[in-house]
């Protein structure tokens, strides 16, 4: 019933169909009741952010609101699909001591993302009946979809400083050609790195084969990259080709340094960056970039992105050995059983002589990986690591200074530290 | 070897190190550096002081001019401007061949060989054994060739003297993106030979190969985005996308015996001649010349591409395995169904049946090979070729004549000659 509310004007005839504001969250004891008819602006207790004339609306499985203009909605299609423009605000208490989670942060873009969905489900479903499966693979496997969410967030987030009111159409194209790009990714990198499981389901070549998967790789890269060409902005195209050029030497630089002891904290920075940072920071900096504001700022976007992804990627590395494998969705210690030396190991390598030994000799003998596992715990490595992840944490909230406040520049707050509570 | 140092010096001082010209008519003079004329052919063009040299293993004559070389780099490595000439006679009835071809252009295609192994090299050991594998394993340069060739037919059209770093970094793009999809193409078909060498895969397996694979996309897309032109950036990315689809294309019909000429020929269109085409119109476009002569490149190669796919299929039945550098009906083995077998397909349906049974029995891919060849299927694919190779010359019509012109429509004939 909600998603049919969206496209009626609310000055007509479905106030039956609109459902009061229940949003109360248990700590929450002055959840105001909302008027819809006229809609004026009213605002939910729960966020004391108000947006112009506005009707605050329950979603049923949720328990964030939903605000919605009371102006007819304008339907803007996109390659044939519809899109609604539906304003959407996040109503998280500021002083709120609840673990935040993506979707609440994503509410405010939850129709954005959902377009995106359906764009890209057809985007890559479009060819052939063995790549719609695959799509649906690796698409509908629980995926964060935090790269697009934060294209929105930061495209909302700047528009306010150049004076845009909402998405643009190269807004929504960027953040689709980034999770093509990055999806692509993790398909080939799947491949690579011979992995049977994703996010607890089956990787897209273990169900169908090393064939399917380079192809549909190849072939989300392509469309990624052909629709990124007509975008027709050569600082955002450059932007994009450097990110994929960066994607194949962190594959490179990794593939070439496992089991490898000396790698330093800067290699596994730069691997990082190669491998994860690198991606997000483009994300960050193309919206910016689209939100056509200043150099400054947009360079600011892109040191947030880059501190963020890399906070993101040694909070993942952590999680790797702190984590079981039904919560990684995947099985526990991987990237040490495979060779790859990530920022836990390479503290605890600095006081562990025999994790040196153990991973040298490739964990040929049974139990090895287990002492390793608990080597890098004891030998300080997590802590470390979870130390460096708060300080690229910090970098990354200085480089929000620059926007305006607002609750999308709350909602990227809240990302920084969505993702360090992971490993609280 | 002494010819290569040549190119470097001031003529001025090595006359000790030139050689006759020996390609079998006049001797001609050194020392001053009058403009002299190797019988064979005679390019006033290119003008200017010019010797003409003999290379010690091939049978044309090199040009090298006077003045002193301007080195100029490319991400630092040297390339040095040498203007080459293809001196055979004009009335020549030896068969040609595409070294002799690109002769024209062989120094601009050493450098790009050059710098090919050097970017994709560049990276890790690994790779370099990878790329030495593809790079060096005979491949023809074909459409870089290409993109040389007709940045010089259409740069007089447009006054340009040289070529320039867009044309050769068009080269090297084309060339990697080729590359790349020929070694992911071999992983999708599981081959292990090519060019009688083993594949990528084959060597050194397949996360290696869907590495190289991906690490010469990336560089090609990153070149390609520095070059600053959307238009050709727009052309490439449409190839890439092509490439894909192409791929999917076939994967989803293999064995497919309702397959149609129109099928056969689009498909073609996104493996082979999209890239083809890319090429001879990206080269026409940074020469600056006029939309509609760029369009006529797009067609020449578009043509010149599906002539040659054509041909390619035809060799497919027609030589030997020892001659093809992989075995010998191997895209029938496969499935992949072109245009001999349909053309056969619609006079024979025993063929039909063998080749929806997959191959199961033994010698059943061999009388099916036999029923391709009786059903006339290799003829009518022959007229095909032609008939895209006519459409081809006729798209080269708007160029001035010139030797670079002639290459290029001898680039059609060679294709064709090699299915007399």
């Amino acid at each position: 019933m909600m998603s049919s509310c969206r496209n009626i004007d609310l000055g007509g005839t479905s106030v039956l169909d609109l459902m009061p504001c229940g949003c109360s969250s248990t700590s929450s004891p002055t959840t105001r009741r909302v008027f819809f008819g006229k809609c004026s602006k009213t605002v939910c207790s729960i966020g004391s952010r108000s947006y112009g004339n506005l009707v605050f609306l329950r979603r049923e499985s949720q328990s964030c609101c939903r605000a919605i203009p009371a102006k007819p909605i304008e339907n803007a299609l996109v390659n044939g699909l519809g899109e609604d423009k539906t304003v959407m605000v996040n109503l998280s208490q500021e002083s709120r001591k609840e673990p935040i989670s993506l979707e609440n942060l994503f509410e405010v873009v939850a129709d954005d993302l959902q377009s995106l969905n359906d764009n890209l489900l057809s985007i890559v479903g479009a060819e052939n009946p063995v790549l719609i499966s695959a799509a649906e693979q690796i698409f509908s496997a629980g995926g964060k979809r935090m790269r697009p969410g934060l294209v929105f967030l930061v495209s909302q987030a700047t528009a306010e400083l150049a004076g845009l009111k909402e998405l643009t159409v190269e807004h929504r194209r960027l953040a689709e050609i980034i999770e093509m790009i990055h999806t692509a990714s993790l398909i080939h990198d799947d491949v690579l790195d011979e992995s049977g499981m994703r996010r607890g389901k089956e990787t897209v070549h273990e169900l169908f084969g090393t064939r399917v998967a380079v192809l549909a790789g190849d072939f989300m890269f392509a469309q990624a990259s052909w629709y990124l060409a007509n975008l027709e902005n050569l600082q955002v195209i450059k932007l994009i080709s450097q990110v994929i050029k960066d994607f194949a030497s962190g594959e490179i630089k990794q593939a070439s340094s496992l089991f490898d002891c000396d790698v330093k904290l800067d290699d596994y920075l730069l691997k990082s960056y190669y491998k994860t940072a690198s991606l997000v920071a483009a994300s960050t900096k193309g919206a910016a970039i689209f939100s056509r504001v200043e150099t400054e700022v947009a360079e600011q976007m892109y040191q947030f992105g880059k501190n963020l992804g890399l906070s993101f990627q040694v909070v993942d590395d952590i999680l790797d050995f702190t984590q079981s494998s039904e919560q990684l969705g995947k099985p526990a210690a991987n990237d040490l059983a495979k060779g790859n030396i990530t920022a836990p190991v390479i503290f605890a390598l600095e006081n562990e002589p025999r994790l040196r030994e153990i991973i040298e000799s490739e964990f040929c003998e049974p139990g090895s990986l287990e002492e390793a596992i608990e080597m890098v715990r004891s030998g300080g490595g997590i802590k470390r690591a979870q130390d460096l992840a708060k300080e690229k944490a910090e970098l990354a909230l200085k480089n929000l200074n620059c926007l305006p406040r607002s609750g999308f520049r709350s909602a990227l707050e809240d990302m920084v530290m969505f993702n360090l509570e992971r490993i609280d």
